[in-house]
């Protein structure tokens, strides 16, 4: 009969106590151009190193993953096309190579292909009334208006795969947590898509006014001395 | 005994359930300050072993032809820059049809098959005002140009034959929103262009 009891208490904790899964933490990774489009174009050829944003992405993740509450999910979404791409031209799969990092670090890895997989995914991945998002990083190209996946790896210097800022009205505007912090590595961000982003979600998104660099490792950097981080 | 066991086995159940224990250590540890890996050598015969490797010329050649240029070509184009720093290619238009029907497109190349011409030549602007028959079709997607925040129609080249050179059009370069010039309702469009490369590695 103990024994019976202490199972049923068992069972009884365990429901008290199973994470309700209130709040997500996203990581939002662009892709990187092709060589082939950035070939012979000197100081401004872009993404030499194919994991300039995943590396950076990583460490964030990191960070999320070390910090997170027991109620807390981790999710990395990647814009899978830019990295299929550069894969099939480096004769390595870089995508099996994202899969086993996502592992790793244990977070919820999650594709996109376009512009509308990602707005359904952050309206829709998750039940928006019971989990918010708390945290949102986005490594990638970007210019002031524009989150750009796919930069240069399927058009010379254009995308085919970008966020406007007239684009976030696809995005619900209650998804974020009313303490959410956001933060846009990618150049220029600050300079127009913070405004907007703080318009319509109501949370301020922390961008550079100016470029960031990729190219050292760690988290991105302000460029130049005279750059600074705005919202 | 018992109740000591039974007290452990649930104090131990609870710290488990409630995520008091610590998630167990990545092990990936990122670079952090030294040079990127080493990337793979160029695949001889590869699209961009082609486009390093090459020869270059001066100009076009006349009659040259790349790519699927099965059957009669169903578009003609022509070469032309875009003076504001746009990234489009050029004009093209249905075979047969007038120029005043012409689209200002962006190129893009199917490596392998096809590239874009200039991709040949010494500079990248030696073929302006030159024209083309083109092999493929308009994508139903759009392109951005980040220096501009324009949205430009898209060429997908499948073959290309080299015409020759031309007079220059008489059309003002650019996608409709731009000539029309239809406000887009994002202040990113005030004074053009945008000043802002994308990112950079």
């Amino acid at each position: 009969m103990r024994l019976f009891l202490a199972l049923l208490s068992l069972v009884v904790l365990g429901t008290l106590h199973a994470p309700a899964q209130s709040r997500e933490d996203i990581v939002l990774t662009g892709g990187p151009a092709l060589r082939f489009m950035e070939h012979g174009k000197g100081d401004v050829s872009h993404d030499v190193y194919w994991f300039n944003f995943v590396d950076a992405s990583v460490i964030r993740l990191k960070q999320l993953k070390d910090q997170a509450k027991p109620d807390e999910l981790v999710t990395w979404l990647i814009y899978r096309p830019a990295y299929a791409s550069r894969s099939q031209e480096m004769g390595m799969d870089l995508l099996a190579q994202l899969q086993d990092k996502a592992k790793t670090l244990g977070v919820n890895l999650h594709w996109f292909n376009s512009k509308e997989e990602l707005v359904t995914y952050l309206n829709k991945g998750l039940d928006r009334d019971k989990t918010k998002i708390a945290d949102f990083d986005y490594f990638g190209h970007s210019n002031k208006a524009c989150f750009l996946f796919d930069y240069s790896n399927t058009i010379d210097t254009m995308s085919i795969a970008w966020l406007h800022v007239k684009d976030l009205r696809l995005i619900d505007s209650d998804i974020f947590a009313h303490d959410a912090i956001c933060k846009s590595w990618g150049c220029h961000s600050g300079e127009m898509y913070s405004k907007w982003w703080k318009s319509r979600f109501d949370v301020p998104m922390i961008g550079a006014i100016g470029k960031t660099d990729f190219a050292h490792g760690g988290l991105p950097q302000l460029s130049n001395a005279n750059d600074k981080w705005g919202q | 005994m018992r109740p000591i066991l039974l007290f452990a086995f649930l104090a131990a159940s609870l710290v488990l359930s409630t995520g008091l224990l610590p998630a167990q250590e990545a092990v990936y540890h990122a670079p952090a300050g030294e040079a990127p890996p080493v990337a793979p050598p160029l695949k001889k015969g590869s699209p961009l072993d082609h486009l390093a490797n090459d020869p270059k010329v001066a100009a076009p050649t006349i009659g040259y032809k790349e790519g699927n240029i099965k059957g009669d070509a169903t578009w003609i184009a022509h070469r032309l820059i875009d003076d504001m720093g746009g990234q489009g290619w050029g004009w093209v238009k249905k075979s047969g049809d007038g120029w005043g029907s012409a689209k200002w497109v962006t190129l893009q190349e199917t490596p392998g098959l096809a590239v874009a011409p200039h991709r040949k030549l010494v500079k990248a602007d030696a073929d302006l005002n030159w024209e083309y028959k083109l092999w493929g079709k308009f994508a139903l997607y759009k392109a951005y140009d980040p220096r501009m925040d324009e949205q430009l129609p898209v060429f997908v080249l499948e073959g290309y034959e080299v015409i020759g050179p031309a007079a220059p059009l008489s059309i003002k370069v650019g996608p409709p929103d731009r000539i029309q010039h239809r406000p887009s309702g994002a202040s990113s469009r005030e004074g053009r262009p945008i000043l802002s490369d994308p990112g950079v590695d």
